[in-house]
């Protein structure tokens, strides 16, 4: 005699695999950067109004997890701060582009009462992340802000646990900016020094700034604006301490080299209005799709993203892609093709 | 019957002022550890209540029944779709540990109280409630979810096994209980082992079980590693226990714990605030239903 | 009645669904086991025993050392004992020993209360209330004092149940000798107690050793830290297993679930013996 709650098990089952009450038709999946997570969110939003019966699902999972989401074909398309490595573009199941879709900012956020804003040159930045300088009132931070009150306070550094674009941007930053004292390399993950915290993406690293007083760590400028944290002003190449902002990230951009397959760096520009710290981030997409569904539903969303978009991005503290970025993206974007 | 010469006398050749003093020095810190575990359970309540209760009446209910926002920086609700993924989730988990853990443990109770194979199997079940939950979540990792790809029911299966050792245990006791007078009455009236254990056994033994198996449902409703592996994320209503990616109360709160804005933090307050009273009014059921029904030791 | 003839081919198929449930406990054990280790595997075959001894755990380099994180796990749990037990003790023996009746009820049920918070619930107040406003930061202390809550309803309910089984008579003969309360438990109850308090202590221990998202939440996922410090960040096994699992490629997973297995045979070790110290006081106490 079977006990009668296997056949509701059953009959649950069989039940539950039913699709009834959804009212979407197809399903993006994407996974990647958390410096661009806002975006795609707001992107997100904004089309599913448009398209109602279209779902996308963005796994905020870092860069380097998109870029072996999209590898491996799981996802439909992926987002990264940094492009393939040489030797990892093999890996890639299929012909992709590069769409460059945004610009925006890596700052270095601290949580210090009383600490209205800061000053921080590449070497003094690169003494705290390897924890040489472990006290805010320490000289070389004193010398770069005159007139400031540094407290003795312990400085708890923040800074990614998973394989992040943003640690890769901002270490090669550091690499550019403090040549010789920079030992720790620049890459998605990096041996950082054991005395350090991690949080996971860059809503991780803010929330354990936001929470720990004396902390710093890198996060995107959109994040750090939206939790309210104070930022430093960086200094460039061209000798000046500029503050991350829309101009300033501008002013990097104007500076930079398009390479045929859309990569480009805006870090450590020249110009001398730039911000030091200006970073680039891709979606990355698939020339074919094997469903001719999905195929036109990508082609939509990457049409959306890099231009309907675009209006969205200034509010949340990025930067939209120059007219000329745009019109080769998009020249892209109408060779995405079904079976 | 313990042997009397074994039992240490009291050590009573201190000054008597001493050992009172030290008596009521010890009854003090007894005491204090009363105070003590009361901080943080009064501590953790009050947060959980007086920072999740804004956000789940804001223009009730919608809270309960909104999708979870897209921009995660946005104030204000809901918690819908994880509210439905932890019914599902833990509802699917149940319905697959509770039917086979009661069969179990009535093999291990009815069938195999002299039986080898029983003892071992009851050292195990001990040996399963102590995995950590992180490590049946890894497993049905590798075995479902990297198969079937990410749903509630991979959740489920999680969970169940989560589950399953609990309920043997418990409701192995729960069987203990019943006087063998019951059983042997039916003997006696010629029926069958089975028919006895399903017609008189387990009714009696009913109320202890339940109760038992709704203190496993209120853990397992909690638990946020074992979904990690086998749930993935969604924003929105998935009712569809077999395909597609769902979310619950636990991963939600896990989520929105990592975050800088004070809007996914609410929604995170929010969502313990549910999860914590789903859980209390299953283990108050489980203790009035003991209390009222069960046999007692 | 008819209580003959189909009633037998019932009965033996009845007899077997349940052994068949039963079984389902080796079955799961079992493939778990198998399972895991053969993921883990690559790893362990590349890494060697230096999985173990090494405090370096590097992914861009492909090499895991988890000496860190076993340190990690190890000395959280080991916090946690040292601020639960005392204080487990002391309610077990006040429900027990002090309470009047009326409060007995209340008291248990409180804790009930407390052991069914979710995990997840105590780490959000760690990491919001606790981390930032206890002015411990993230950090093994902050960890240890997450999971000491966590396990104090476990070790107090055993406690209690064992403390509660002590003979009366032998309390009453303390007590006839001249003993006050204290005296009392110090010649009753405790040598009667003695077996199961160890046991439920370790079971306790086993469930810090196993408590992954309240960890992770607030031990600060710091990299190859080993120091016994307390207000230093650190990291444990369950606690990287679910910050790293999501981007990690084949032999960074298989890293990761070597940890699981790991941290699956030390859990086991640990309940094994709690298991084994608690029913052996409970039959010498029942006589049984």
């Amino acid at each position: 005699m079977i006990p009668r709650s296997l056949w509701l098990l059953a009959a649950f089952a069989a039940g539950g695999g039913c699709r009834c009450g959804t009212d979407v038709d197809l399903t993006l999946n994407a996974s990647g950067a958390t410096f661009q997570k806002a975006a795609q969110e707001v992107t997100i939003d904004a089309f599913t109004r448009k398209f109602p019966r279209i779902a996308v699902n963005y796994g905020a999972g870092g860069s380097g997890k998109g870029r072996q989401d999209f590898a491996d074909r799981v996802v439909d398309f992926a987002c990264s701060d940094a492009p393939y490595k040489p030797a990892d573009v093999g890996k890639v199941k299929g012909e992709f582009f590069y769409i460059p879709n945004l610009l925006g900012a890596i700052v270095v956020a601290y949580n210090l009462d009383g600490v209205e804003s800061l000053q921080l040159s590449a070497p003094t930045i690169a003494g705290i992340f390897q924890r040489q300088i472990t006290r805010w009132n320490d000289p070389a931070i004193a010398a770069e802000n005159p007139g400031v009150a540094l407290p003795a306070r312990a400085i708890v550094v923040a800074r990614r646990s998973d394989g992040s674009g943003t640690t890769e941007n901002f270490t090669k930053f550091l690499a550019a900016g403090a040549k010789g004292s920079w030992t720790l390399k620049s890459g998605s993950t990096i041996e950082w020094p054991a005395d350090t915290q991690a949080g996971a993406g860059n809503g991780g690293v803010a929330q354990l700034i936001t929470t720990t007083p004396g902390a710093v760590g890198y996060v995107d400028l959109s994040d750090a604006r939206a939790a309210g944290m104070h930022h430093a002003k960086i200094r460039n190449r061209s000798g000046a301490y500029v503050a991350a902002g829309a101009e300033s990230v501008a002013a990097a951009t104007a500076t930079i080299e398009l390479q045929d397959n859309l990569i480009f760096s805006a870090l450590d520009s020249a110009a001398p209005a730039a911000y030091p710290i200006a970073a680039q981030s891709w979606c990355l997409v698939y020339a074919q799709y094997p469903d001719a569904a999905t195929a036109t539903a990508v082609k939509d969303y990457f049409t959306f993203l890099v231009t309907d978009a675009q209006q969205y991005l200034p509010e949340i503290d990025y930067a939209p892609i120059s007219p000329a970025m745009r019109d080769r993206a998009l020249e892209r974007i109408g060779k995405i093709r079904g079976p | 019957m313990s042997d009397f010469a074994e039992t240490p006398v009291p050590d009573l050749s201190a000054k008597p002022s001493w050992r009172a003093t030290k008596n009521q020095i010890m009854t003090g810190l007894m005491t204090a550890a009363v105070v003590a575990v009361a901080i943080p359970l009064v501590a953790v309540l009050w947060s959980v209540i007086s920072r999740g209760i804004g956000v789940a009446l804001d223009s009730f209910p919608a809270f309960f029944v909104a999708d979870v926002p897209i921009i995660s920086r946005r104030p204000g609700p809901g918690m819908g779709p994880a509210i439905l993924g932890t019914l599902l989730a833990t509802g699917g988990a149940t319905l697959l540990a509770v039917p086979l853990g009661v069969l179990g443990a009535v093999y291990l109770h009815e069938y195999g109280p002299t039986s080898r194979f029983a003892a071992v199997v009851r050292f195990m079940t001990t040996v399963m409630t102590g995995v950590p939950s992180i490590v049946m979540g890894l497993f049905i990792y590798l075995v479902w979810t990297m198969r079937f790809g990410y749903s509630a029911f991979g959740g489920a299966l999680a969970l169940a096994c989560l589950m399953l050792p609990v309920v043997i245990s418990s409701s192995e006791q729960m069987l203990r209980l019943v006087p063998s007078t019951l059983r042997e009455a039916a003997y006696a009236l010629g029926t069958t082992k089975s028919r006895t254990i399903v017609t008189v056994v387990l009714p009696a033994a009913l109320p202890g079980i339940v109760s038992g198996s709704l203190l496993a449902i209120a853990r397992a409703a909690g638990e946020t590693a074992p979904l990690l592996f086998a749930i993935g994320a969604a924003h929105r209503l998935n009712p569809d226990l077999l395909h597609g990616a769902n979310t619950s109360l636990s991963m939600q709160i896990f989520g929105n714990a990592t975050l800088a804005f004070p809007g996914a933090q609410d929604r995170a307050w929010g969502a313990a605030l549910t999860l914590v009273t789903l859980a209390f009014l299953l283990t108050l059921v489980a203790r009035v239903t003991t209390a009222r029904f069960a046999f007692k030791r | 009645m008819d209580l003959r003839g189909r009633s037998q081919h019932a009965d033996r198929a009845f007899t077997w669904v349940t052994r068949a449930a039963a079984a389902l406990v080796l079955v799961i054990l079992a493939l778990v086991a198998l399972t895991m280790t053969k993921r883990a595997w690559p790893v362990l075959d590349k890494m060697g025993f230096e999985f173990f001894t090494s405090s370096r755990w590097s992914t861009p380099d492909d090499h895991y050392g988890a000496l860190a994180l076993i340190f990690g796990t190890l000395y959280t749990a080991v916090i946690a004992l040292v601020i639960a037990v005392p204080i487990s003790l002391g309610v077990a023996l006040y429900i027990t020993q002090v309470a009047p009746p009326r409060l007995k009820r209340p008291l248990v049920y409180a804790m009930d209360l407390l052991a069914v918070v979710p995990s997840v619930v105590f780490g959000l107040w760690g990491v919001l209330v606790l981390s930032r406003y206890g002015g411990l930061g993230r950090s093994f202390l902050t960890a240890g004092i997450i999971l000491a809550i966590m396990i104090t309803p476990i070790i107090t309910s055993l406690s209690r149940e064992v403390m509660e089984t002590t003979p009366p008579t032998e309390k009453e003969a303390a007590l006839a000798l001249g003993a006050n309360r204290w005296e009392m438990i110090g010649a009753a109850v405790f040598p009667h107690s003695k077996g199961g308090l160890v046991g439920a202590v370790m079971l306790g221990l086993g469930r810090a050793l196993g408590e992954t998202i309240a960890a992770a939440l607030v031990i600060g996922s710091a990299l190859g830290q080993i120091s016994v410090d307390p207000f230093k960040p650190g990291n444990s096994m369950p606690a990287v297993i679910a910050n790293e699992w999501g981007e990690a490629d084949d032999l960074h997973k298989s890293a990761l679930v070597a940890l699981a297995v790991t941290l699956f045979v030390i859990t086991i070790i640990v309940n094994l013996i709690a298991t084994a110290i608690v029913q052996r006081s409970m039959r010498r106490s029942r006589g049984t």
